[in-house]
């Protein structure tokens, strides 16, 4: 074949493509799905995989929740995340020692319970005294005028992390200040119940309805939501200010939402919707790599073992029996459990070994066929030789049947790949919608009703999918002109 | 005579990849058992030094400590028999395995040790799950595959095409999840985990299973039935462009007898082959789909043997269905031979 040659069949192909709407709408999903995944580190975050795994640079997100746009079909309304710096908050200095941050939080209408809770970070303390160590208080005042007093002089250190609703010394002071609302008398706390403390939300009731007579028990089962202004105050009293220093400039105060950006969170807080757009990335090299590779040796190992005929077919064909008849799932997924680390390009590897024997077979079918021409004879006349005919003369042949089969074989491989991240056998230094998948499985997302968390990766599978079925199916109704409809 | 021949060719043929394939699977999982075992056993040496072992260090001194740690080591080696050469255990185990002789697990699965009998426990319990969906979606996939076939073109095709090549992207485990939120967790139909009750017998327990069933079935037919009308359809589309179709039209002979009669019989072969795929294969099981159903058929019990390091349960089930696949290739040869005459084998090829 010449240059020329190529090029005119090329745009005959073209030409006729672009009369397949499906495999239009493929190519356009692929060139989606291609900037989807080039663009992650600029529309999302930079170096996500590094950090998916450090529960500490999720710790400022809410955990398992739905996301923002999900109000929309609700009327159980949720807050969303808010987050306070330093120009945010009111900062006054009652006096040399004192210090008062106050946020203001609204909490608005309608919305069904506050938010998921509230955490403090950023405080600077240069600490050169440490018998006169600056301490603070935390209280939330509430639109009916209540104060709860969350923490008392809790001593500040560069390190300090105030997390709302994950402390437990803080979920004692509020049940305490709670019986003492509705009751009328103060509990010491041992006499909190310990476990509702750790396992109930003591979040909710802070921003629910709390008045005299009420039930603790109820309240916190089944809080009714108290709509208004709430306004959390910081006291840091610092007793020795000449030695010890206390910089509020990097301060970072987060009031966790009951919905969180356009994916919602996981079980760690992690944003989903950053997972679900670096995950594209895997599954598509993964799966492009594996369907042109398991293609490529299925054709050259198919017409190799035709053309020679013979014993050598029959040898050929047996081996791959042999692996055809080995089942894969297993086995790939012992050698990953056995291996420990896996990166993604074992992983291609394992789902090559694995993939091309159905090419080879149907490849050498074809190449049968090819093999009785008479310009194969004539070149073998002429002298060439096994190579030589294979390469040039049988191989360009299939070409066009390969790009079919490349493309329709992208899903198993895709497919596959995140199987095997399910299982839980992946490379640990990439995010994968498989590995998503795993997580969602392993924290039982389904029987908790997280949708979020199950629904985005399977779509991006299937979208994947989609794309390379739909530009496979044009390319094999313009190669197998039977199934074209007249 | 030509058939037979071939026929034994080919079955020889099966019985020589399934002795090749039993040594390899052989091989691999014998490699895995060894270095777990090998872990093993200098744990428990490992334990034995601090405790007895010192005791002796303390008593009988240095030279009794390492003669005594020496025949420690040794019965340890026996009981994990990592004192067999690895080729000589890779020979036993393969000719047990090919002899049925599958021997037994270290812990009891459903009850029992042997491997044969918990193989038998699970496989029924596949059947009734992947088997029945797999008939369903034979009947249903080419119903509708041959439907949309003598109706090219229309809605009817292009629905069930765009439906086929949804479906055909989806992982079935991930439809699982998704069935299991919508049907089980949000509308509260179908139970959230498939395991069935043990104490239930009788009526009582039909019910059960039916009930722990449907979502599954639904889930496999919802994936499946798509893909198989498509094939069928495409195959027809073939078939019906044929001469003789025309022929049999010009003839004259009623439509569904046509379509029926002569065309699917004529697009047959490749059906008929993956129908005996389709059916053999779902014997198998499905490792995720079960895991995601918490189902206890052959899938799961391969994750279970997976994940305990049962090498002689892994080794049994691998070659139960390699021994499914190479059965599936033989009979797909022999019907082919049979229901495609231009399918000439043996002699008979070479006139």
């Amino acid at each position: 074949m010449r240059w020329v040659d190529i090029k005119e069949g090329f745009k005959e192909f073209l030409e006729e493509f672009k009369r397949e709407k499906t495999g239009i709408a493929g190519v356009i999903l692929l060139i989606l799905l291609v900037l989807v995944a080039l663009t992650a580190p600029y529309t999302t975050m930079p170096d996500l995989p590094d950090k998916w795994r450090s529960s500490a640079y999720w710790e400022d997100n809410p955990k398992n929740v739905p996301p923002t746009w999900y109000n929309m079909f609700t009327s159980q309304k949720l807050v969303s995340q808010q987050v306070y710096y330093v120009d945010n908050l009111k900062i006054s200095h009652p006096s040399d020692t004192d210090t008062v941050i106050e946020a203001d939080y609204t909490f608005p209408e309608g919305y069904y319970y506050g938010p998921q809770g509230i955490i403090i970070k950023g405080i600077n303390v240069t600490l050169n005294a440490p018998s006169q160590a600056p301490t603070m208080d935390i209280y939330l005042l509430r639109p009916d005028g209540k104060k709860i007093p969350l923490l008392k002089n809790k001593q500040l250190s560069s390190s300090t992390t105030i997390s709302i609703g994950r402390d437990s010394t803080i979920s004692t002071n509020v049940y305490i200040w709670m019986v003492n609302v509705t009751e009328g008398r103060e509990i010491t706390p041992f006499e909190v119940p310990l476990e509702t403390i750790l396992i109930s939300d003591m979040v909710a009731p802070m921003f629910a309805k709390v008045e005299p007579g009420m039930d603790t028990e109820k309240i916190i089962e089944n809080p009714e939501p108290l709509w208004g202004n709430y306004k959390l105050i910081l006291e840091v009293k610092n007793p020795a200010p000449k030695y010890n220093q206390v910089d509020y400039n990097n301060i970072k105060m987060t009031f966790l939402g009951r919905s969180y950006g356009t994916m919602g969170t996981d079980y760690l807080g992690r944003d989903l919707w950053a997972g679900i757009i670096w995950g594209s990335r895997v599954s598509l090299t993964i799966g492009i790599l594996v369907s042109i590779f398991s293609t490529v040796i299925g054709l050259v190992y198919g017409v190799t073992s035709a053309y020679l005929g013979g014993n050598v077919d029959e040898f050929m064909m047996r081996i791959n029996e042999i692996f055809a008849s080995i089942p894969s799932l297993p086995i790939l997924i012992l050698i990953g459990a056995t291996l420990g680390h896996v990166t993604l390009w074992f992983i291609v590897v394992l789902l090559v070994i694995f993939g091309w024997m159905g090419t080879a077979r149907i490849a050498r079918s074809m190449a049968l066929q090819i093999k009785e021409q008479t310009y194969i004879e004539a070149a073998r006349a002429l002298g060439a030789g096994n190579g030589r005919i294979i390469f040039k003369h049988i191989l360009p042949q299939l070409l066009p049947y390969a790009f079919a089969v490349i493309a329709l074989s992208v899903p198993g491989a895709v497919i596959s790949e995140a199987s095997l991240s399910f299982l839980g056998i992946g490379d640990p230094s990439a995010v994968t919608w498989g590995q998503i998948l795993h997580a969602a499985q392993a924290q039982s997302a389904t029987t908790k009703g997280y949708w979020w968390w199950v629904l985005p990766p399977g779509l991006g599978i299937a979208v994947v999918g989609l794309t390379f079925v739909l530009i496979g199916t044009a390319l094999d109704k313009i190669l197998n002109p039977r199934l074209r409809r007249l | 005579m030509g058939y037979l021949k071939y026929l034994v060719f080919r079955i020889a043929n099966a019985i020589l990849v399934l002795l090749i394939v039993t040594f390899i699977i052989s091989a691999l999982f014998v490699k895995v058992a060894e270095e777990s075992n090998r872990s093993k056993m200098y744990e428990e040496l490992m334990q034995w030094e601090r405790t007895e072992g010192a005791k002796i260090k303390q008593s009988q001194g240095m030279e009794a400590f390492e003669q005594a740690k020496a025949a420690k080591k040794a019965a340890l080696e026996e009981k994990y028999e990592l004192n067999i050469p690895y080729w000589q255990k890779v020979y036993k185990k393969a000719i047990r395995t090919l002899k049925l002789n599958f021997g037994t697990t270290s812990m009891p699965i459903f009850g029992t040790n042997s491997v044969a009998d918990i193989i038998k426990v699970a496989v029924p319990r596949s059947i009734l799950l992947f088997t029945t969906a797999t008939i369903i979606v034979i009947i249903l996939g080419i119903f509708l595959g041959v439907r949309a076939a003598r109706h090219a073109g229309s809605v009817f095709d292009r629905a069930l095409s765009i439906f086929a090549l949804l479906t055909y992207s989806l992982p079935m485990w991930w439809t699982g999840m998704m069935f299991l939120l919508i049907f089980a967790f949000k509308l509260g139909w179908f139970p959230l985990s498939s395991m069935f009750d043990p104490q239930l017998t009788g009526w009582a327990h039909v019910k059960d299973v039916i009930y722990k069933l449907t979502l599954p079935v639904l889930t496999y037919v919802f994936v499946v039935f798509g893909g198989w009308a498509w094939t069928t359809r495409n195959i027809m589309i073939g078939t019906l462009q044929e001469d003789f179709i025309m022929a049999a039209r010009a003839k004259g002979v009623p439509e569904h007898k046509i379509i029926y009669g002569h065309a699917l019989r004529a697009a047959a072969p490749p059906i008929v082959t993956m129908i005996i795929f389709a059916l053999l294969g779902s014997l198998g099981g499905a490792i995720i789909s079960e895991l995601v159903f918490n189902y206890p058929g052959m899938g799961r019990l391969y994750w279970v043997a997976l994940q305990q390091n049962e090498t002689n349960l892994l080794i049994g089930l691998t070659y139960f269905s390699t021994v499914l696949y190479l059965a599936g290739v033989v009979l797909a040869d022999m019907i082919y031979g049979f229901l495609d005459p231009r399918v000439k084998v043996g002699a008979s090829a070479k006139m």
